[in-house]
């Protein structure tokens, strides 16, 4: 596979931005050229949003120097590795010392956008806006928009309310961002007191043609708003239009309703705030504006002089409140003994999945209906994706933990495996006397080089060649065949012939014998070769495994206490991310009992009012 | 983006409805306590950062660990699975034979097919080889064109010598004849 520039290209541009373009990614279906098959298993992690084992592999592979092609783009990968598994510090170094350089401006803009983002949820405020301000030109359009809102957020927070509505001035196109950030804006300057500039931004949402159900609840949350800061500031009158203005089953009409009812009652028209506040009986009795009803239709009542009417009432509302006081004790109960947390790791098991998520839903449970607004809070979704990753991260250890012990039986089994092999083989290597056979095939080279100077034809006979010369010769030289006799002249012939055939035979055959003999000879000293060779090899690799077992004895051994001290660590950190939770969960539910027990007393109080005041009647007559 | 919480405005109207200056002051109090919540959160975040980081290069150790220890370097054969486009065969599952003897079975998700088709590839299995010759039969299984069941295998026979060796095996796509094919590469 060859590598493909501008698919790389393609691919570091998306790796930056993970999860929101993955769904783009999977509709296009790029193929990724990959030239290092470690680069590809990085991706094959990372595509199925595995971040974690997907960074581990891609640390590995750095550590062993095996992405050579993909050097400069696994470093980019890494980055935008660590930024969806929300390791925004190591992000950010990683880009700020890659961006500063010759990315292309759109890279390089998107990726102070999503580090900005990801540090205003943090609240990591300053960052975050010098991370906006590190944009040059603009975003494309969706993400253009979102960091103007965010800049917006920022600047509410910092209290610029003056900067963030200019900010928002030169908002174009018809987007619920813009109404968001004017929302925004317009409860920030409620909580700064500016009531009658919060009035102009917050009528001017409320008033407007929402074009989806999302706009439409900004409607009703911008009329509420607006409706209860005119109140406090004494605009009864005024204060009912915004107020009237919200749809009547929208998850903000309890608070309408309310609010109605208490501008009536604040211009005394007491018989007409009781229809808004009638109409919330028997709504949910865990929204505060129901509760504070169940107060204010006694207190209307009581004005209009239905003093028995009220009382029932005031007794109803107490025993309310005491059963939804017991019940918000009992969900306190579940998140201080752990459930709560159990419960959300066990229904949320995303292990290694990254800081894209987001909770929507709480686990099933007592606490959950109590919990819905901390919901919406950063630093509690923030701090769940803490503890779910730290609940990973402990895991995660916990089998290392396990498969450490493992590995140590097995170099232990593998060591003495070894060391009983090893006399095995040193007392087969020291009995091999690998330089005599070399001494003696080059005695034997020394041979053949004299038999060939000398054209030793004889040196070359097989066996019984020799044999049959040897006794031919030994005829010859018989004392008996010298004398001067006719048979001893015929064996004389008959000898001289035989072994001047033979002589023939030998001569006529010796090439072709030196030949085989050479080659012969040439073969073992191949062998004789590979045997030194192989007893090198054998003699290093007793070596290199003794040092082996050695290096990893030390790093087994090491290993073990760093996961144990890591767990520990883990586990320390997950109890003080337990407890922050616990702290805003339990905060929120203690605060809603809080309320419940502020108005049960009102209740006890109006009610003791009116029997005195029934009693004093009583004894009138009298 | 999360909407400022009507929070102030709102719990300001359930406690005393129509007394403003409270409602003022339980405003400050609320931004106070959001501030002190967010330091707090700051505080333990970048304590978890710290620590995963440390987690994350600790399992970068373990892993490489656990790879010289089970696949020494000598004897080690990793066999890989990847996808170039396709577009003509719908991967379900891979099975390998090495020297005649079944090493991986592996059923692909869809999860796992699409990460292959964008370009990841998968380490099906790793193994422990000694040098000299062997046999690696690769049995591809899914559906072709038209969604028909497809089951093709591929072989390669390698010297394995010493020094990690990979292997991968890639599905790719014949565009003239519409049908998928199936490659065993060798790598060093």
């Amino acid at each position: 596979m060859l590598p493909g520039r501008s698919i790389l290209n393609r691919l570091s541009l998306l790796c930056l931005f993970a999860a929101p373009l993955v769904s783009a990614a999977n509709s296009e279906r790029e193929p990724i050229v990959v030239s290092e098959p470690q680069y590809g298993e990085v991706l094959y992690y990372f595509y199925q949003d595995d971040y974690f084992p997907a960074i581990v592999r891609l640390l590995a592979a750095q550590e062993q120097q095996q992405l050579i092609e993909h050097g400069e783009q696994a470093e980019v990968l890494l980055g935008g590795l660590f930024l969806s598994y929300g390791q925004h510090l190591e992000a950010a170094e990683i880009f700020e010392r890659l961006l500063a350089g010759n990315a292309d401006p759109d890279t390089r803009n998107r990726t102070w956008f999503f580090l900005a983002k990801i540090w205003y949820q943090r609240g990591y405020l300053e960052k975050s806006r010098s991370a906006l301000a590190n944009i040059e030109g603009d975003l494309p359009d969706n993400l253009q928009r979102e960091a103007l809102m965010l800049n917006a957020q920022i600047l509410i927070d910092a209290g610029e309310y003056d900067a963030a509505i200019a900010s928002l001035q030169n908002w174009k196109g018809r987007t619920e961002w813009a109404s968001y950030a004017k929302f925004n804006v317009g409860v920030a300057l409620v909580r700064s007191g500016r009531i009658d500039q919060a009035a102009e931004l917050l009528n001017e949402l409320g008033d407007m043609d929402p074009f989806n159900e999302e706009l439409n609840a900004l409607r009703d949350k911008a009329n509420v708003a607006l409706g209860y800061a005119l109140l406090q500031d004494g605009q009864y009158y005024a204060a009912k239009a915004p107020l009237q203005r919200v749809r009547m089953e929208g998850p903000f009409s309890n608070k309408a309703l309310l609010g109605v009812g208490w501008a009536d009652a604040e211009m005394e028209n007491y018989g007409r705030a009781l229809v808004p506040w009638m109409e919330l009986r028997g709504r949910d009795l865990l929204d505060s504006a129901v509760q504070e009803s169940m107060l204010a239709i006694p207190y209307a009542m009581a004005k209009l002089d239905s003093i028995s009417q009220a009382a029932d009432h005031y007794l109803n509302a107490i025993e309310a409140f005491h059963e939804e006081s017991n019940r918000l004790d009992r969900a306190i109960g579940r998140i201080e003994s752990g459930e709560f947390f159990d419960a959300f790791v066990a229904d949320y098991p995303l292990d290694s999945t990254g800081w894209y998520w987001e909770l929507e839903k709480l686990p099933e449970g007592p606490e959950a209906r109590y919990l819905f607004h901390v919901l919406a809070s950063h630093e509690f979704q923030e701090g769940l994706k803490n503890y779910r990753d730290l609940n990973y991260l402990h895991r995660n250890l916990d089998e290392w933990q396990q498969n450490v012990d493992v590995y140590v039986y097995m170099l232990d089994t593998q060591q003495q495996a070894f060391e009983q092999r090893l006399p095995v083989v040193q007392d087969t290597l020291a009995r091999t006397d690998v330089e005599g056979m070399v001494q003696h095939k080059l005695g034997l080279d020394a041979t053949m080089d004299n038999i060939e100077r000398s054209h030793d034809w004889l040196a070359l006979a097989t066996k019984s060649e020799s044999d049959m010369w040897r006794e031919v010769t030994e005829i010859a030289d018989t004392p008996a065949l010298g004398a001067d006799i006719p048979e001893a002249a015929e064996v004389r012939d008959k000898t001289a012939l035989i072994k001047g055939v033979l002589q023939w035979d030998l001569e006529r055959d010796f090439n072709d014998r030196q030949w085989n003999v050479r080659r012969e000879l040439q073969d073992v000293g191949e062998g004789l070769v590979q045997t030194q060779r192989s007893y090198r090899q054998i003699d290093e690799a007793v070596r290199e495994e003794t040092r082996r077992f050695a290096e990893l004895g030390d790093r087994v051994y090491g290993l073990a206490p760093r996961v144990e001290g890591m767990k520990m660590r883990v586990e320390d950190s997950l109890s003080r991310q337990r407890a922050f939770l616990r702290e805003i969960a339990i905060g929120e539910l203690q605060a809603q009992k809080d309320r419940l027990d502020v108005y049960t007393i009102q209740a006890r109080f109006a009610l003791a009012a009116i029997y005195d005041i029934s009693a004093t009647a009583a004894e009138v007559p009298e | 983006m999360t909407l400022l919480a009507l929070g102030a405005t709102a719990s300001a109207q359930d406690a005393a409805p129509m007394d403003a200056d409270r409602a003022a002051e339980q405003a400050r109090s609320a931004g106070a306590q959001d501030a002190a919540s967010r330091d707090q959160f700051r505080s333990i975040d970048q304590d978890v950062q710290a620590l995963k980081k440390e987690v994350l290069n600790l399992n970068r150790d373990l892993f490489l660990l656990e790879e010289e220890l089970l696949f020494p370097a000598n004897s080690q054969v990793a066999f890989f699975i990847s996808m170039d486009v396709g577009e003509y065969f719908d991967l379900d599952s891979v099975n390998i034979k090495i020297d005649g003897k079944e090493v991986a079975n592996y059923l692909y998700t869809e999860r796992e097919v699409d990460a292959l088709v964008r370009g990841g590839v998968h380490r099906v299995h790793m193994a422990n080889l000694k040098t000299g010759d062997h046999e690696l039969v690769a049995i591809f299984v899914g559906h072709g064109p038209h969604q028909r069941e497809y089951r093709r295998g591929a072989t390669l026979n390698f010297d394995k010598t010493i020094g990690a060796k990979y292997v991968e095996l890639e599905i790719t796509d014949r565009v003239k004849p519409q049908q998928p094919e199936f490659i065993i590469k060798e790598w060093e």
